[in-house]
């Protein structure tokens, strides 16, 4: 006993780093598979409240309070379509306004802040869009703020169709150009032209169906390939995104019955 | 040498990191975390044990900034545990380290040698824990060089100026 306290008293530097290595490491993987609590990220009050005063300062000043109110209007506008169109069943889907407090557009993992959170009804896997078409999805939800996975994360994946046959595949980001992203899934036979335009499918929980998502570059297909590599110029320009709106479905707790009812 | 000296600085770096250095778009690569330079030359004094504590605290407070929890507090306990081996190995006269690692106490060359092979690995280790996959290799690599450059310029320059 003596001699294995005497062990653990001489390595204890070595094992404290390992105490601490392991923990950060536990924290790196628990963040890749499960969300993070909302205390330990950009939703955090402090930091995102800094974040929005640092986009205050930088924000143009002339232009914010005509476009707070243009993005208003297009919500209502929205809200009013919705209304009127029953025939697309877009009715179950709600629009609110935020505003891009914290971004990033050139890291493998983006991610954006934006100034709503649990209080304003905001909850995960809500979509989020602006008027060009589809920003990302909500990540982590903290009481005034929300991180948002955006569409240009690595992490990120889109169920999209093409809307002259409604064909369907999986939008994904390769990291390198906040311009560009890939459509994955879309099987050889299927031909695809430079200018075809893809729109959300509708499958997911997050976004009614038709939202724009983006262009077809140019895809690309090998020789004996089974599937297309397909380049999309993105609808969304995320370097100057500041204004976007928050996707509610209004019937994702009865879909999220259904479905936890099947497994 | 005065304790909160060295926590006053800390603040006022991270200030400038976060207001500064993490609003940086240069190149699409270019993501210095300057605010090592407090770590890098915090005196070592304290038992080694607790530097690593130190640097674990510091390292999660940016990770809360740069939504990337537990990867700055690995990259920071890691280089807060190799410290003291590699001053043992790059300065001789152990005699003036009472005080902060700086370019008065340990002279250019040895500044130099300590703050690329520290700044390296740590921004190596960041951005390859970030990333958390071997598909963006080259990228990460690009990053870390690009990035490394500029934190250690940073932290030369602030020697030079300071501690001439």
């Amino acid at each position: 006993m003596q001699t294995l306290l005497k062990i653990l008293l001489k390595y204890s530097n070595f094992l404290v780093f390992i105490i601490l290595e392991v923990a950060a490491f536990l924290l790196i993987s628990m963040n890749n598979v499960y969300p993070r609590s909302s205390m330990f990220s950009t939703a955090n009050e402090v930091v995102a409240w800094q974040n929005a005063v640092i986009s205050d300062i930088c924000g143009y000043f002339s232009l914010r309070s005509q476009n707070e109110q243009l993005v208003a209007e297009n919500v209502a506008l929205r809200n009013q379509i919705n209304a009127l169109d029953s025939t697309r069943d877009m009715s179950a889907f709600r629009y609110q306004d935020a505003k891009v407090v914290q971004m990033t557009t050139d890291r493998l993992h983006n991610h954006l802040t934006i100034n709503r959170g649990s209080k304003d009804s905001v909850s995960r896997e809500q979509g989020i869009r602006n008027a060009e078409g589809v920003v990302g999805i909500v990540q982590t939800v903290g009481r005034n703020y929300s991180v948002v996975l955006p569409l240009i994360n690595t992490q990120t994946n889109l169920s999209c169709r093409f809307t002259k046959n409604g064909y369907i595949g999986t939008l994904k980001w390769d990291g390198k150009d906040s311009r560009f992203a890939l459509l994955a899934d879309v099987a050889a036979h299927m031909v695809v032209n430079p200018g075809d335009t893809i729109v959300t499918s509708g499958l997911s929980k997050a976004f009614p169906e038709g939202i724009p998502v983006g262009i077809v570059e140019n895809s690309v297909l090998k020789e004996g390939d089974s599937y297309h590599t397909i380049r999309v110029r993105l609808s969304t320009n995320f370097k100057r995104l500041k204004y976007v709106e928050v996707v509610n479905n209004m019937h994702q707790n009865e879909l999220e019955e259904l479905t936890d009812g099947l497994d | 040498m005065d304790w909160t000296k060295q926590l006053g600085r800390y603040v006022l770096v991270m200030l400038l990191q976060v207001l500064l250095f993490d609003q940086l778009q240069l190149w699409g690569a270019c993501h210095p975390y300057i605010y090592v330079l407090c770590l890098l030359m915090m005196p070592i004094t304290l038992a080694h044990s607790v530097d690593m504590v130190i640097g674990a605290v510091a390292g999660l407070i940016m990770d809360i900034f740069s939504n990337t929890l537990g990867v700055h507090m690995a990259a920071c306990t890691f280089i807060m545990f190799v410290r003291p081996y590699l001053i043992g190995a790059i300065i001789n006269d152990k005699d003036r380290l009472n005080e902060q690692i700086s370019l008065r106490a340990i002279g250019l060359e040895a500044l130099i040698k300590y703050v690329v092979i520290l700044v390296f690995i740590h921004h190596m280790m960041v951005f390859s824990l970030a990333a958390w996959s071997w598909d963006h290799i080259g990228f990460v690599l690009l990053e870390t060089l690009v990035s490394s450059l500029l934190t250690i310029a940073v932290i030369i320059g602030y020697n030079l100026l300071r501690y001439r």
